[in-house]
């Protein structure tokens, strides 16, 4: 028999089962299978977004979409200045913020010698100069001054500190990591003095007042001293503009190629040129891997769930309509056209289901995640969910209910048809 | 129109074998009202279930326009009852989630009809039976006799050669039975071929040929007698 007609008459079928059958039991199967949607792209979502949020902080918070850095080996980028002009040029270039950072020891309690056996209150970490408009256009650096106050540009005496490197605001205090040493005693006003190590051996230091706190879960940020950055030159000294980091605002898409514009303009060895997610490192992109598996794992289980949920509702609902489907066949309905209308019941509540968890996902979820990330310590987690990923998650939720659902009905329907109307 | 040659039916094997009909050879031509009348266990049914292809004869051959069917396998006997039998269960059997014109549309739908054409259709094999303001009732919102005048419009609906009625009264009081055999009193009044089981005599006089049935044998085949007995 010809299988349009028999899809015709599936169709036929199946609308008037769903529109006629319990309204009740209806409802509960699209809910199950929303609630198997849900688990398929917002579990895993969570997951990778726990990571994908540290990767996001990273970038807005700190790199920029394309990070350049001192090669490996050398103190400074070289001819900075001209990169700079090419960066200010550039047409796809929204901003740009270029750093001085040096290694530095900050020493916390300057009134008390320290006694006997006991560890001066030093801590050594990068300081970092930063011209305070430029970074704020590019990272948005004062919303991470958690307390006192933000720098302001051409500033001196004062200091920003990360959050990390003081023992009362540290979440590393109380872990009692042998050779970890915090400042003690240091908080918003407390004088601080910080010496760095010139490039003939000599060392200066200098006295600041702590300014700000700045608290952040990108350690670039936490783990930091900020001054800047005309301070930070006259510090050192240096004579002409010799950066060590700049980070370049641009189109998330357009970044791989404004980095290989970047290296033909420099050439390749003058300075490390990457893109955010190059510059993120292997760990963390292991943990990612690690995050999508487990998801991924964890959306197999709702999938199995899901496809003995539609099995065990399509089954029921055949076996109790075992005799008219006799029935159909006995008056020469195709057996193809039964399953057919099974198959299709199957499907609409895949596609209900899925619908519904679309609408939830992208109108409810993901804007209320990315309004209110969840609060881990490592990253603020985001909901990861694209129309692509969801469109496939679909698909395989379809497949799966299609299977699901032809498995019990094509059981049922090749019974016999005899036995199936006097219910044998 | 269709012959049943030699016509062999067995339940069963070794001690537990039950043969229910016996080399049963019976023909019905075009145009004629049969009714198979008969005590419980006849083999009243099972005959019916044979010649309508709802089951397979152990042995023997069922011929349909002269044209041998125990070669067919079942998708061809479904097309074949799609296409040249309609048949009337005992108790009704209509779709519950489809109303009546949907129920007596469906095998035409399946017969590759447009639903327009279909319901077109159906809507008049439904007034045939007095039923047109019934069409869009679902089978729990008609009684127990509509239902069956609704079955029967399913049955003739797409104008089979033959139809098949199987004890179409057995679930109907007498008000409700009279309506149902007045309604196949006219359909072969109208030159359709009709094959039903009853074991009621009083609705098998509305045929004008009782095949007797007992043990799985004829034991009387002719005009209806009004001393004819259904059940010993």
């Amino acid at each position: 028999m010809n299988l349009l007609v028999s899809l015709r008459v599936g169709w036929f079928l199946a609308l008037r089962q769903i529109k006629r059958s319990g309204k009740g039991t209806t409802a509960l199967i699209v809910f199950i299978m929303t609630l198997t949607f849900l688990n398929l792209v917002v579990v895993s979502g969570l997951l990778v977004g726990l990571i994908s949020g540290s990767f996001k902080q990273f970038r807005e918070g700190y790199s920029g979409e394309v990070i350049i850095t001192s090669a490996v080996g050398r103190d400074y980028i070289e001819n900075s200045p001209r990169l700079l002009g090419f960066l200010e040029n550039h047409p796809e270039v929204d901003g740009f913020s270029a750093r001085y950072s040096v290694g530095a020891q900050v020493q916390g309690t300057l009134t008390n010698l320290p006694k006997k056996n006991e560890r001066p209150n030093r801590i050594g970490a990068r300081l970092t100069g930063i011209d305070i408009e430029r970074e704020e256009a590019v990272t948005g650096f004062s919303r991470f001054v958690a307390y006192g106050e933000n720098l302001r540009d051409g500033e001196e005496g004062y200091i920003l500190i990360g959050s990390n490197l003081i023992k009362k605001y540290s979440s590393f205090a109380d872990a009692n990591i042998p050779g970890l040493d915090l400042l003690d005693d240091v908080d918003v006003g407390s004088r601080v003095r910080v010496s760095i190590a010139r490039q003939n051996g000599d060392s200066v230091g200098k006295d600041f007042i702590v300014k700000g706190i700045v608290k952040s879960k990108v350690d670039e940020i936490s783990t930091r001293f900020f001054i800047t950055d005309t301070e930070l030159r006259r510090f050192l000294p240096v004579n002409q503009e010799q950066f060590q980091e700049i980070a370049v605002r641009t189109d998330y898409a357009y970044a791989p190629t404004l980095v290989r514009e970047i290296k033909n303009f420099t050439g390749s060895s003058a300075a490390r040129i990457q893109t955010t997610d190059e510059a993120i490192p292997s760990f963390l992109r292991d943990i990612e891997t690690t995050m999508t598996v487990l998801g991924n794992a964890l959306s197999s289980f709702a999938l199995v769930v899901a496809s003995i949920t539609v099995f065990i509702v399509i089954f029921i609902n055949a076996v109790t309509k075992r005799k008219f489907i006799g029935i159909m066949k006995g008056i020469g309905i195709a057996p193809r056209a039964i399953q057919f209308s099974y198959i299709l019941q199957a499907l609409f509540y895949g596609v209900a289901g899925s619908l519904i968890g679309l609408v939830l996902t992208f109108g409810v979820l993901k804007p209320y995640f990315d309004a209110y990330p969840i609060d881990f310590p490592f990253s603020d987690g985001i909901l990861v969910a694209t129309p692509e990923g969801a469109a496939v998650r679909i698909l395989i939720l379809l497949l799966v209910t299609l299977a699901a659902g032809y498995i019990p009905a094509k059981l049922i329907v090749r019974k016999n048809t005899l036995d199936s109307i006097l219910g044998r | 129109m269709i012959r049943a040659e030699k016509l062999v039916k067995k339940y069963g094997s070794g001690e537990l074998e039950l043969v229910v009909l016996k080399n049963l050879d019976l023909e019905i031509k075009t145009g004629e009202f049969a009714a198979v009348i008969g005590p419980s266990g006849a083999g009243k049914s099972t005959l019916l279930y044979q010649l309508s292809f709802l089951d397979d004869p152990t042995s023997g051959e069922v011929y349909l326009d002269g044209v041998a069917t125990s070669h067919l396998d079942q998708q061809e006997k479904t097309l074949l009852r799609l296409q040249k039998l309609g048949y009337v269960f005992q108790d009704y059997a209509l779709l519950p989630e489809l109303n009546a014109i949907e129920n007596v549309a469906l095998p035409m739908l399946m017969q590759g009809l447009g639903e327009q054409e279909a319901f077109r259709m159906a809507q008049k094999a439904l007034s045939r039976l007095d039923l047109s303001d019934k069409n869009h009732n679902l089978p729990s919102q008609l009684s127990g006799g509509q239902q069956q005048r609704v079955s029967i419009a399913r049955a003739i609906a797409h104008d089979p050669h033959i139809l098949f009625a199987d004890e179409p009264t057995a679930n109907l009081d007498s008000e409700s039975a009279r309506p149902v055999m007045e309604a196949f009193r006219d359909l072969h009044r109208e030159g359709q071929t009709i094959v039903m089981v009853t074991h009621e005599a009083e609705y098998a006089a509305f045929a004008e040929r009782i095949i007797s049935l007992k043990d799985g044998v004829i034991i009387d085949d002719g005009p209806w007698k009004p001393h004819a007995r259904t059940e010993s």
